[in-house]
């Protein structure tokens, strides 16, 4: 919404040519002057600036919506708003599963099981809708090389032997696993960013980030000055992204940090 | 020497004829062109007239004419305003103020440790800021507030709407369900043990349903469409006059990241907070903000201080810090008006299915 350009904010041409002599092409520029540096950039008097910023702001706000629709388009699906874990008692904290939609956090000491969790949440984001799985791929970024895809169809193979009881069932399925490697602070922004499109063209319903701690504290050492004011820079844009997409798509996904303790 | 300036003549005027030409809302360019020809005050333009004026500064009659409706709308604007009070000017004696401020509602809690710290509950025309860790309850007392807004009257409510604006996404509309479903569950336990008619007649309107339904959501992924839905919240308040309350919740978060220039974040935040202030002045409502937490590494121990820096501490009236200690709550009030003591929660307040509410 920021990166809006001006003239699809229904300025008039000539206005968007004189706004673009001073650098000021985007929504975002435009917002983010003050009301007299606005004056003097389009040279019209405080009522018409005003008018002006309502133009604008119109043309970035969000949409209104009543808690009630929200509530009533939530009713109309409701079978999509969980992914079961298949663990009885751990559904029942979590009142169903994984939510979609939103991101969910699994931390512990190390060696407790989340890349074992992970690579299971997988399998089962596989599975036909019948089963109690999504029925669609699953992206998973490794920042750790811990995933092992023989792991992987060891899992399957023995909680659901029934349903995979052909080498190619099980190859189907693990085709539908998309990993990537990225290894570093800056690669796992990049992809997050991208992630968007790969989204809509893989069919993906499921996302995990194994996990961002560790590539964190490998970059980032808190002692040092400035460190910290970056980390939490690169925490929070990449937390946005994942928001985002996660409301958009409504997708459930499993957004991973290792918390080994004294983080 | 006695001065020669006639003031008999102009007393019963109104002062705003003097008012400079280099205060008048007009566009720079013209401003200054009017300040090069040695035009001073708003009344000169005026005798001048919009031909004079083009012949004399090179403008167009069109541009002239726009100019003086400009200034003839300034001038009439503040006579308008300077005897009624209400407007730019505003002024009021302490007593006015006092007896405004004794009759205006609160928005209660339902936890009565917390209405107490706060005086009563929360004020309107006020803004509040809540911060805390995260997890400790933010975003629940933010719905609790956004379902308590819209208690009636007669059952020490203030009867409004809310708007919800949600920069973190952190609203969940089953949680406002069963909020508000308890909300009601109260109000009818009270309506039966007193038994008078208007609490029956106020039960009708206050359904679950309608709840949800004066409950506005915003949801704003960045800063700008923060900025954006602000400067349009005065006219959504106007065209929504019942509304009470505003939700910000999660200021920080946008304000956070992407940030290298401070310099323009610190203005950013500055011309928020003053819109802000009008809107809870202008519209009676009462304005509450969630903040984080964030590190402060001292010399020799680190601290936890809200997010946003210290400039950002003078936005809010009343600042609650919410922090956990033994799986109990405490709770800060550090407020620059009308106290600032700090007192803690006596007893542990439980989410229950209530919400908010005092345990024992």
């Amino acid at each position: 919404m920021a990166a809006k350009k001006l003239r699809r904010a229904q300025l008039s041409q000539e206005l968007c040519e004189r706004l673009s002599r001073y650098q000021i092409t985007t929504c975002q520029d435009f917002l983010c002057l003050s009301l007299l540096e606005l004056m003097k950039v389009t040279g019209q008097s405080y009522y018409e600036v005003q008018k002006l910023l309502h133009k604008v702001s119109r043309a970035c706000a969000p949409k209104m919506q009543t808690a009630y629709e929200m509530k009533l388009r939530k009713s109309v699906n409701p079978s999509s708003t969980f992914l079961s874990t298949t663990l009885h008692s751990l559904d029942r904290v979590l009142r169903g599963g994984v939510p979609c939609g939103s991101l969910t956090e699994i931390t512990s000491p190390p060696g407790c099981g989340k890349t074992q969790f992970c690579i299971m949440m997988s399998v089962l984001a596989t599975l036909p809708i019948s089963m109690g799985g999504l029925d669609g791929a699953v992206i998973y970024i490794d920042t750790e090389s811990a995933f092992s895809a023989e792991r992987l169809i060891e899992i399957a193979a023995n909680r659901f032997p029934t349903y995979f009881d052909s080498d190619e069932k099980l190859f189907c399925m693990t085709s539908s696993v998309h990993l990537y490697r990225d290894l570093t602070c800056c690669s796992v922004l990049k992809r997050i960013m991208s992630l968007e499109e790969e989204i809509i063209s893989k069919k993906v319903k499921l996302i995990i980030i194994d996990s961002v701690a560790s590539v964190v504290r490998k970059e980032f050492d808190p002692k040092l000055q400035g460190n910290l004011a970056e980390r939490s820079n690169f925490l929070t844009r990449g937390a946005s992204v994942l928001k985002y997409l996660a409301e958009e798509f409504s997708i459930p996904k499993l957004f991973l940090v290792f918390v080994h303790f004294g983080l | 020497m006695r001065h020669p300036f006639p003031y008999e003549h102009f007393r019963n005027k109104s002062f705003v004829f003097f008012s400079l030409v280099g205060t008048l809302p007009l566009a720079p360019a013209l401003r200054s062109r009017l300040a090069a020809a040695g035009f001073q005050t708003a009344q000169e333009l005026l005798d001048t007239g919009p031909c004079g004026l083009s012949k004399e500064i090179g403008i167009s009659r069109e541009e002239a004419l726009e100019a003086l409706q400009v200034v003839r709308q300034e001038c009439h604007g503040d006579a308008a305003r300077t005897p009624g009070g209400s407007g730019a000017t505003r002024k009021c004696t302490a007593l006015e103020l006092l007896e405004e401020e004794q009759t205006q509602g609160f928005i209660i809690t339902f936890c009565s440790a917390l209405d107490t710290i706060l005086g009563g509950g929360v004020q309107l025309t006020k803004i509040t800021e809540i911060c805390g860790a995260p997890g400790v309850g933010k975003t629940q007392l933010c719905m609790q507030l956004a379902v308590d807004v819209q208690i009636p009257e007669c059952f020490g409510g203030v009867a409004g709407e809310a708007v919800f604006v949600d920069t973190e996404g952190s609203f969940m509309v089953d949680r406002v369900v069963d909020i508000a479903a308890a909300c009601v569950r109260h109000c009818h336990l009270i309506a039966e043990a007193q038994q008078e008619e208007d609490h029956r007649e106020a039960l009708e309107t206050f359904s679950l349903e309608n709840i949800l339904s004066h409950i506005y959501y915003f949801r704003c992924r960045d800063y700008i469409e923060l900025l954006a839905q602000v400067y349009l919240l005065p006219e959504f308040l106007s065209e929504h006059s019942k509304v009470r309350l505003v939700v910000i919740d999660g200021i920080a978060f946008p304000f956070r990241h992407d940030f290298e220039d401070l310099s323009l974040r610190t203005r950013l935040l500055n011309g928020l907070a003053q819109q802000l202030i009008i809107i809870a002045n202008d519209h009676k409502t009462a304005v509450v903000l969630t903040n984080q937490m964030t590190t402060r590494i001292g010399q020799s121990q680190s601290t936890l201080v809200p997010a946003l820096g210290e400039s950002w501490g003078h936005a809010a009236t009343v600042r609650l810090i919410f922090h956990w200690d033994n799986k109990s709550f405490q709770t800060g009030h550090s407020g620059s008006w009308p106290w600032s003591a700090t007192c803690q929660a006596p007893e542990a307040q439980e989410f229950s299915h209530w919400g908010w509410d005092s345990v024992g």
